[in-house]
């Protein structure tokens, strides 16, 4: 079914290949107006690679099962994320975009050999007292049915967005002692990236990172999204929304902490710091059948 | 993808099909949500059997806006929906009353909002002007259908003469909800059924067994859910090689799964023996399960003719006598409800589908046929007649025609799984009794069919 | 035993050869699956049951506590305890006995026995890279894919070598342990192919009557046992090469079982529980023995559970004739027909101290729905796929029928078991 509202699509044959669209997007952006293009980058008839998504649940924690994990879409997503900021009419450039927030929604278990059309477009671009924010907004539907949707809110600094930033509220976040400690091995960061394929070398290269002001690199804000929901596998319902907050990124080598508390409504979980005075990503779950 | 559909979808093909008139269409309401605005009755007599049913429903109500100078009067804000209780109009004099109220309502009406007419059937021994009448009313029903915007639907319900508010209840909750999204421009009846007076339920099927078919995925699996969300224990029943997709299922709703070929000379009575473990008796069988093997008829060879026409139709026949046996454990209860799905593609007749139509033309005619036989033991059969929905199945179609099946009703869209379950919620709700032998379209007033 | 211990449910994955469709799975993925499956027929999710244990012959490091994590991450409630438990190719049967006895003690109304197995995600002792690199080149269907694979070796990845699959006191591998046995019991080629086709034939027989319609649940688009080849038979079979006992060996690739893939697992319950739940019990458990033998010292490594049968025939005062179905475990066709072989034999029976031959079984009534030959044999999860079907077979028999289960194991072990149906 096409999209609700009136937005120009532009349909890709395939998944575009990350190497061409990333090197654009790898060009750092020059200050000023922030702009991003209008339209929506469409890919239908997605395969789902059995062996990649094997590598994915291995690498995230997940187990390995017909009914693949939220996140995972978000990665098959992701070319299209790459290919949309690659594109001439954007001055927003991914290698810089900070990944400050993600929100998902599974609407009902989606299948590996389910075949998916995969669109992503850019909306909300606003100011923000150190840049400018905008979101990604992706769907994944299976023959017009929407199975999921993911909103990826990236913070661009330098870049102008017009009017008054509205300050982003601080989530409440309480230190409290970790429940689990999860210990992140140097290559990590190319581990995620063989089966993410998001080859941004922030993440593996300690040059890159340095650039970018990071002493080391960072895991992927979306491998830690993936290894929260991981830990609480089976714990909320087949149909389920998701949102987390990057806080504070995670250089690796890391020792951190996980914990997470039943709500009424869902669960509530945070990754912090070994000792669980400070937020690396804060995350509430909540079943959305 | 094909080439057209790349194109259709491309910025230029948008530009293009908006100047054609094909707009994006509109976001239905669904769920169990009312309408915003207020709703309205408009009685055209004094009959106030609508008005004690919307108490049941637990709605409050306002009065119309009545046509009657020349300058059409409005409403100030929307309104939610206009419900006309018409069951006192039986001659073509008192039709102007309808005309006055609809007038004014059709603009009106917010989106996703509602016209409901309740009016007697024909064929009552009203005489011939009654019966005139009756039938005018769908002639309007489905006009106003066709004219509404927005995702507004109308429906038009025949209540019989004897039914009380209780037997109307559970009809009218449908109708105004979410839940009847994509069924426009349909009318069914209700008939006297001694209904136990209660309050529109939230959770109408609480810890009743109900077995779905083909749960594993799409349409079957949205049904799965939905009666869950009702409170059913569902019985989830697919082929054993779904049973991954089925056992998902199953565990997300807490039902119970059973690997079943619906074919099987046993199958019947496996799904007794399933429910008999549980020590009760089923109280909602839903034949879902379905297969398309299209051709046109002159390639159409006996197996692509049998395969269809056993798994869409024996099947269930056989099922059913089975589960209909009175002294069956684990068999159908009294109050139960049958649930056969046809298909607008049955009613209508549909160019490579013979096979199909064949089957789904013959659910239609099984329920109404089952129904009288067993309304003695309360059990009603019904059967929904989904147009196009967006499934696995409708995506083998080719694009042009299955873009154009989603634009040819009134909604300008195709319906979703859900809208087909929630409508199998409704006619199983135990306080459905007096709805029975009816094929109720979840089609969005298709183009094609009766 | 104080309370009635009744098998009321089971689930398995259709089982595979190493190195096919689960070549990626682990042995949680497969578990958790078979638990899933097993849960959504019994309608528990949500539900916590009594105790899981489980277990793996094949354990990664990172397989520890292998079966709790399963239940962590399956339908069960999270406040379901597990534990793991091994014992070689009997563990699925060993682990129902903890549960049933658990059970029958009164320490738990419900419990699940469980079982898994990956022959392809195989631990060796080398680094995780190196041993995915291995892997992946043994998958590798041309020499272009085996070199591009090993082109991804790093000096960082080399370390010490994997060890030799063999019985830890011959150095021989059960195979040709078996293959000993094979000659010594003078067990002809024919037999045991003929045997092996049985197995394929009434195995397909079986999932043609829809038998393990309430047995199996699918995984990862597998929906039926991937080893099976319905059309096979004696003639193809007897044109295989023999894989044991040298070039006169009469031991082949057909008549063994492969190295395979696979988890199951089965519910226990007393009948209370099985009651308020809302499922039928098919059989319960009644007796079960373990026993061992002096391989080291030359005795038939694989010939262990027939010293248990006997014993146990004798406690429960039960003859061969009193059993209307057998399941011996085909970890090759001439263990069973060694097994039956030795089941005859006066004297040999007498030298495991028992009183006489236990007796000769009518063929008919012996692994009525196919084994592990056509099945394949995951080692773990064997037992745990045999419990649960020959309770169904027992159940459609009818109340009072009695069936036995053989299985053996590395180590010269054997543990044998007894149920009947309610």
């Amino acid at each position: 079914m096409p999209a609700a509202d009136a937005r120009a699509v532009e349909t890709l044959d395939t998944l575009p290949a990350m190497g061409t669209a990333f090197a654009r997007a790898l060009v750092p952006a020059r200050k000023g107006e922030a702009r991003v293009p209008s339209h929506a980058v469409r890919v239908d008839g997605v395969r789902q690679d059995l062996d990649r998504l094997a590598a994915y649940t291995r690498v995230c924690g997940y187990t390995l099962r017909d009914a693949v994990p939220a996140t995972w879409i978000h990665v098959l997503t992701f070319p299209l994320h790459v290919s949309l900021l690659g594109d001439r009419r954007s001055s927003v450039r991914l290698v810089g975009a900070v990944h400050a927030s993600n929100a998902m929604t599974l609407h009902r278990p989606v299948a590996s050999d389910e075949r998916l059309a995969l669109e992503v477009h850019a909306e909300a671009l606003r100011p923000h007292a150190r840049g400018a924010m905008l979101d990604l907004v992706g769907t994944a539907r299976v023959d017009g049915e929407t199975v999921w949707e993911g909103v990826s809110t990236y913070l661009v600094a330098g870049l102008r967005a017009p009017g008054e930033p509205v300050p982003v509220p601080r989530e409440p976040f309480e230190p409290h002692a970790p429940q689990a400690v999860w210990r992140l091995a140097p290559d990590l960061g190319r581990r995620y990236r063989a089966v993410s394929h998001d080859p941004n070398p922030i993440h593996t290269n300690r040059a890159a990172a340095k650039a970018f002001g990071f002493a080391r690199p960072i895991i992927h804000g979306m491998w830690t999204h993936a290894r929260a929901l991981a830990a609480l596998e089976g714990r909320f319902g087949d149909a389920y929304s998701t949102h987390v907050s990057f806080v504070k990124p995670v250089l690796l080598p890391a020792t951190i902490g996980f914990r997470a508390t039943a709500v009424d409504a869902g669960l509530d979980a945070a990754v912090t710091t070994r000792d669980g005075v400070k937020p690396h990503l804060l995350m509430s779950v909540r079943s959305a059948s | 993808m094909s080439a057209l559909e790349k194109a259709f979808y491309s910025p230029v093909g948008r530009k293009v099909a908006a100047k054609a008139g094909l707009a994006e269409p509109p976001r239905l309401r669904r769920g169990r949500d009312f309408p915003r605005g207020p709703l309205v009755l408009a009685p055209l007599g004094p009959s106030t059997l609508v008005e004690r049913t919307l108490a049941l429903v637990g709605r409050a109500f306002e009065a119309p806006v009545v046509d009657a100078g020349e300058e059409a009067p409005g409403y100030g804000d929307r309104i939610g929906a206009l419900i006309v209780d018409a069951t006192d109009v039986s001659t073509v004099a008192e039709l102007e009353g309808l005309r006055a109220v609809l007038r004014p309502a059709v603009r009106g009406v917010e989106r996703s909002g509602r016209i409901i007419v309740v009016a007697r059937p024909g064929g009552a021994g009203g005489g011939w002007e009654a019966d005139a009448v009756a039938r005018a009313l769908d002639g309007i029903n489905r006009t106003v259908a066709k004219e509404l915007r927005g995702g507004a639907t109308s429906t038009l319900i025949y209540v019989h003469q004897g039914a009380t508010p209780a037997d109307l209840v559970s009809t009218l909750g449908f109708v105004l909800q979410g839940r009847s999204a994509f069924v426009d421009g349909q009318a069914w009846h209700v008939r006297p059924a001694s209904t136990p007076e209660a309050s529109l339920a939230e959770r109408p099927l609480e810890g009743r067994i109900c077995v779905v078919t083909g749960a594993a995925r799409g349409i079957g699996a949205a049904i799965a859910r939905t009666l869950a969300r009702d409170g059913a224990v569902v019985v989830a029943v697919d082929i054993p090689q779904a049973g991954e997709g089925l056992a998902a299922v199953a565990n997300e709703i807490g039902g119970t799964a059973l690997q079943l070929d619906i074919t099987a000379d046993d199958a019947g009575a496996r799904i007794a023996a399933h429910v008999a473990a549980r020590g009760e008796r089923i109280h909602a069988m839903i034949h879902n399960a379905g297969i398309t093997r299209d051709k046109m008829l002159v390639n159409t060879d006996a197996a692509r003719w049998g395969a269809v026409v056993d798994v869409n139709l024996a099947a269930q026949m056989r099922i059913n006598e089975v589960l209909l046996a009175p002294d069956m454990p684990g068999g159908m209860a009294d109050d139960g409800r049958i649930i056969g799905v046809a298909s607008t593609s049955g009613l209508a007749g549909n160019k490579g589908q013979t096979n199909y139509a064949a089957s789904k033309a013959g659910v239609a005619g099984l329920v109404i046929a089952m129904a009288p036989d067993l309304g003695a033991r309360g059990i009603t059969v019904n059967a929904v007649a989904p147009g196009f929905i967006e499934t696995d199945m409708t995506a083998k179609i080719p694009f042009v025609q299955r873009e154009v099946f989603r634009r040819s009703n009134s909604l300008s869209q195709g319906g979703s799984p859900v809208d087909v379950a929630e409508t199998i919620g409704y006619l199983i709700d135990p306080a459905s009794r007096g709805v029975t032998g009816q094929v109720v379209r979840v089609c969005g007033q298709n183009l094609v069919g009766a | 035993m104080h309370h009635k211990v009744v098998v009321v449910g089971g689930n398995r994955i259709p089982f595979a050869k190493a190195g096919g469709p689960y070549a990626q799975a682990s042995n949680h993925d497969m578990l958790t699956a078979a638990l899933d499956g097993l849960v959504a027929r019994t309608g528990l999710s949500g539900s916590r049951v009594g105790e899981v244990a489980g277990g793996a012959v094949l354990k990664h490091p990172n397989d520890f506590n292998l079966t709790r994590e399963a239940v962590l991450s399956s339908a069960l409630s999270p406040s379901t305890p597990a534990c793991d438990l091994q014992q070689a190719c009997a563990t699925g049967l060993e682990t129902t006995m903890y549960i049933a006895n658990k059970i029958a003690l009164g320490q738990l109304d419900s419990g699940i026995a469980a079982g898994a197995d990956s022959a392809s995600d195989a631990p060796i002792a080398v680094s995780d890279p190196l041993r995915r690199i291995l892997l992946e080149a043994s998958r590798a269907r041309s020499a272009k894919q085996r070199i591009a694979a090993f082109a991804k070796i790093r000096p960082g990845h080399l370390a010490p070598l994997a060890p030799r699959v063999a019985e830890p006191r011959t150095g021989l591998s059960m195979g040709e342990h078996q293959a000993l046995t094979t000659t010594r019991w003078g067990i002809t080629r024919e037999a045991q192919d003929e045997l092996a086709a049985a197995s394929h034939h009434r195995l397909a027989e079986a999932w043609d009557r829809g038998f393990f319609d309430d047995l199996v649940t699918p995984y990862l688009r597998v929906a039926k046992d991937a080893l099976l080849r319905p059309d096979t038979s004696v003639e193809r079979l007897a044109a295989l090469k023999p894989a044991f006992g040298g070039p006169e060996g009469t031991m082949t690739a057909g008549n063994s079982t492969a190295l395979s893939d696979g988890a199951a697992a089965t519910l226990l319950a007393t009948e209370e529980w099985a009651a308020e739940h809302h499922l039928t019990p098919w059989a319960r458990i009644v007796d079960a023995e373990v026993a061992a033998v002096d391989h080291p010292a030359g005795e038939d490594l694989l010939l262990a559970p027939v010293g248990a049968t006997g014993r146990l025939l004798a406690r429960q005062g039960l003859t061969v004739a009193d059993i209307d179905l057998f399941e011996i475990h085909e970890a090759f066709a001439s263990t069973v027909l060694a097994t039956l072989a030795a089941w005859q034999d006066e004297d040999y029976c007498r030298s495991l101290g028992l009183d006489g031959a236990i007796g000769t079984l009518d063929r008919a009534r012996l692994n009525v729905t196919g084994s592990s030959l056509a099945v394949g044999h995951p080692f773990a999860a064997t037992g745990a796929r045999i419990v649960p079907t020959l309770a169904k077979l027992l159940h459609e028999r009818g109340p009072g029928s009695r069936g036995l289960i053989s299985v053996c194991a590395a180590g010269g072990q054997g543990v044998v078991a007894i149920l009947e149906a309610v």
